[in-house]
């Protein structure tokens, strides 16, 4: 096994983290650090469950390479509010009823967080056009639009 | 009943902050220190005697703690109704699903590596890809014995249909298709088998029977049932496809041989090949109705695509003997149902268990009368739906409370249709902005049974614990019945908080552990509401009983045993089938267009019957989720098998809805008769929102194009073909 050396920032923790070369960023934060927020659904970028932000992007993290984080900055939904606290996607996933079986939720909720922060007012259509590579099985994904147009409201209210 | 105080609220859902913030475990995020790792060995070949299976080079390889093949597993045998399956193969595969051998290694990569070491020398046999071709005398042998690879038939007869469709003004005559589904449920399988403190075997996975894993486990491993434990964390989604056994008995027999942890995750592609399918289902119709509409006679002949094993085939062919008329009352039905082997995915649970695929045709039955006749197919609908004293083609009276008329009416209303002088009902025509796109409406009304019925003695234990003092501090609620995404734990929890009168907070659910408490039944068949519901309303008002008599805590419960009903009679079908139904029906604008063949779906009116909703919020989320799910499986999801090979085994091959299919623009419309059996009056929704639209679709697409397709998928291929041949 080819070990490489990972020194990233997660979550504002500095770590560093001796891994196989071969592993993506995704099992890195889920075997390495525990970090099981971001779920694996496919393996290749099809589901959008394993959604996290890397220095402020939303990317898969299934497909980027555990090495290709070297000294970058990630945000995994464990790091999205402070301990006790919901985001405000967060938590108006709770109170529309966008959680079912909850495994897209991480992901989407990532990509929503990531939306929001470069569009603050999105239209209706452009919150589906964002969350169209995040695969739901459970909801028919009204609610999931429903929260982050809440989200977007009171946000933007202050 | 005094005022509700928390039944009937859309209070939030006990599991969602867990899940929103990633501490949610599921059962691919449980690990230990010092866990092993597992990889199954799947045939990968249809059908095949083995001839050998050599293991040496992998037992070599690095990081291998062990292999089990057939010779280590005491009793090999799987199955949730029938022990058809081996649980590691030794001589025969039946398709490319079926597993052969567990690799347990120190690493996931040393597993997966060593697993491509096992030689495994296989004898191909003739591969049956089509249930038609292997009910052919003649026919190679799925199982040897399995004569004709007859895996089940079912027989209904209810007065006498060949006599009615002679005397019939019109027949009809169609013959349909509806295919196989992935379920698709976001979390592959996984799961940790381990010994726990008390020395039982113990996994942690997502299922949807605690106690039916358990029951396989026990009987594969050949050890007491108390020697077993199972436990379910947070489940990604369900809708069927974990009912049957995945990788649950392979963890616990290496658990158990190794005396350490083990772990799995299976890949998306293992998850698509390995676990069971909604039936691929061949429909033959012939209905009778007099010039006025009223349908007079049906008869179905219904073939079933089992695939390898049995699964669950059996009960949804049964289903089939009510459901296969749809939501009507028709005088002379005549059924005859086969479900048939081959060499593909075997077929089993998908959320509305043979209704969605019998309803289709059923629906579409009705349009079609309605054409020839030149009335119009709501009026044909109102006419010979089921209503209060209906009689089923089981020969039973329905359960008292249907509500399908008003529904109709609901739903037609919404959509648009308005009632005409002479009593008959307008759909309103709608165009298209754009030359080469077509507008359509369509219409469709369905029924689902709530629990297994046929026979089945169901009930469902619950077990409730008060804390306190003088007032109740707060209440345990112990229950089995799996919370697959569906919210039945926040829902049980709102029953025990009604029948207590606490705040909904001061409930603690402990649930989906064999250890501590008994068998809740599966999160099957819509069942929980209603079956659970009842276990913990009872467990609740017995608790309260012990509590008035000082007792500290006060605990109550049991087993809560619903209604019986009775098995068909092998040669007529009449039984006694269901102890209650959910009813549905829906409309959908479509616009096709001409030239891709790609239909947008614009606009969708569902309107439902919840009885009594619990959580209102639940209710519209599972409806919504049902009908995108049927949206999937009427236009974009393509399961393509060929030669018994799986050629679809990826979420970017097989293709399910996403944001951009989904139209922003879903009206629930609610009904609410109450369900004389269900807690509080409630129904079981889980299953009736996927059951109608498919139908509704392609009733659409004519009203749009003037081309009736009579088989689904309707992806973009099929659409021009269908336009092409209409212009021949």
């Amino acid at each position: 096994m080819n070990a490489i050396s990972v020194d990233l920032m997660v979550n504002g923790q500095q770590y560093c983290v001796e891994t196989a070369a071969h592993k993506t960023l995704l099992y890195l934060l889920r075997d390495d650090l525990g970090l099981t927020g971001a779920k694996d659904g496919c393996s290749e970028g099809e589901c959008g469950a394993c959604t996290i932000m890397l220095d402020g992007q939303p990317v898969n993290a299934c497909l980027v390479l555990a090495g290709q984080a070297i000294g970058r900055e990630v945000l995994t939904i464990e790091g999205l509010a402070g301990d006790d606290q919901l985001h405000p996607v967060q938590r108006h996933f709770v109170e529309a009823g966008a959680v079912q079986c909850g495994f897209c939720g991480p992901g989407l909720i990532m990509l929503s967080v990531a939306l929001l922060e470069c569009a603050p007012e999105p239209t209706e259509s452009e919150i589906r056009q964002a969350l169209g590579g995040n695969l739901c099985r459970c909801t028919g994904y009204a609610k999931i639009v429903e929260a982050v147009q809440l989200a977007a409201e009171e946000m933007n209210r202050g | 009943m005094g005022e509700l105080r928390t039944v009937t609220q859309a209070v939030l859902r006990k599991d969602a902050w867990a899940k929103v913030t990633g501490q949610a475990k599921y059962a691919s995020d449980v690990a230990v220190a010092d866990m092993l790792h597992m990889k199954l060995l799947f045939a990968g070949r249809p059908h095949a005697y083995i001839r050998s299976i050599d293991t040496m080079a992998a037992n070599n390889a690095a990081g291998v703690a062990a292999i089990f093949t057939a010779d280590d597993v005491p009793v090999n045998r799987r199955g949730l109704i029938t022990p058809d399956q081996q649980v590691f193969c030794d001589k025969k595969v039946r398709f490319v699903g079926d597993q052969v051998c567990a690799v347990v290694a120190d690493t996931r990569e040393q597993a997966a590596a060593a697993a491509e070491l096992v030689k495994v020398v296989y004898e191909d046999q003739p591969v049956l890809d089509d249930p038609l071709k292997a009910m052919v005398e003649g026919a190679a042998l799925v199982h040897n014995d399995k004569p004709g690879n007859l895996c089940h038939t079912v027989r209904l007869r209810r007065g006498d249909a060949d006599a009615a469709l002679a005397q019939a003004d019109l027949v009809v005559e169609r013959e349909y298709f509806t295919p196989m589904q992935e379920h698709a449920y976001l979390e592959p399988e996984a799961g940790l088998g381990y010994i726990d403190e008390q020395g039982r075997v113990a996994v942690r996975t997502s299922g949807q029977c605690t106690h039916d894993d358990l029951r396989q486990i026990a009987k594969a491993l050949d050890i007491p049932k108390d020697a077993v434990r199972v436990i379910y964390g947070a489940i990604g989604g369900a809708f069927g496809g974990r009912e049957d056994i995945s990788v649950q008995i392979a963890l616990a027999l290496a658990a158990w041989k190794l005396r350490r942890a083990v772990k799995i995750t299976w890949s998306r592609e293992e998850s698509i090949v390995g676990h069971g399918k909604r039936h691929a289902i061949i429909a033959r119709h012939k209905w009778g109705a007099r010039r006025d509409g009223t349908l007079l006679a049906a008869k179905v002949e219904v073939i079933s695509d089992a695939g390898a094993y049995n699964y669950t085939s059996g009960d949804v062919l049964t289903n089939f003997l009510y459901s296969a008329i749809g939501a009507y009352e028709i005088p002379n039905v005549s059924v005859d149902g086969y479900a048939v082997h081959t060499n593909n995915v075997p077929g089993g649970a998908f959320r509305g268990f043979g209704s969605p695929q019998a309803t289709f045709a059923a629906e579409l039955q009705v349009e079609h009368i309605a054409e020839e006749l030149g009335l119009d197919s709501i009026t044909i609908r109102l006419r010979n739906c089921v209503r209060d004293g209906a009689i089923l083609a089981t020969q039973s009276e329905i359960p008292a409370g249907v509500s399908l008329r008003e529904l109709i009416e609901a739903c037609a209303r919404e959509i648009g249709a308005s009632r005409q002088q002479g009593n008959g009902w307008e759909m309103p025509t709608v165009e298209a902005n754009e030359p080469h796109k077509r507008r359509g409406i369509g219409i469709a009304a369905a029924m689902k049974n709530t629990g297994f019925g046929w026979g089945f003695p169901e009930g469902s234990e619950a077990r409730v614990a008060l804390h306190g003092g003088a007032e109740i501090d707060w209440a345990e609620v112990h229950t089995a019945a799996p919370d697959v995404g569906q919210g039945a734990h926040s829902v049980l929890a709102q029953i025990a908080a009604e029948v207590l009168n606490i705040p909904l907070d001061r409930v603690r659910m402990v649930t989906s552990d064999t250890a501590d408490i008994g068998d809740s039944g599966p999160a099957s068949a819509s069942r929980l509401t209603m079956f659970a519901g009842n276990a913990v309303k009872q467990a609740a008002e017995q608790a309260l009983h012990q509590w008035s008599l000082e007792e500290r805590p006060a605990v109550g419960g049991g087993r809560w045993n619903a209604p019986a009903t009775t098995k068909p009679d092998p040669e007529t079908g009449a039984c006694v089938n269901s102890i209650s139904y959910a009813y549905g029906t829906q409309a959908v604008e479509v616009e096709v267009d001409l030239e891709t063949g790609e239909i947008e779906i614009l606009n969708v009116v569902a309107a439902h019957d919840a009885g009594r909703a619990i959580n209102p919020q639940q209710v519209i989320g599972q409806l919504q989720g049902g009908m995108i799910q049927a949206q999937g499986w009427a236009l974009s999801e393509n399961m393509v098998s060929e030669g018994g090979y799986v050629k679809t085994d990826r979420l970017s091959t097989y293709l399910i809805p996403t944001t951009l299919d989904v139209t922003p623009n879903i009206k629930c419309v609610f009904v609410h008769q109450s369900d004389p059996v269900g807690p509080f009056g409630a129904r079981g929704v889980g299953e009736i929102g996927v059951v109608p639209l498919a139908p509704a679709i392609v009733s659409a697409v004519h009203d749009a194009v003037g081309v009736w397709f009579d088989r689904i998928p309707l992806n973009p291929e099929r659409v021009i073909a269908g336009l092409r041949d209409a212009c021949n």
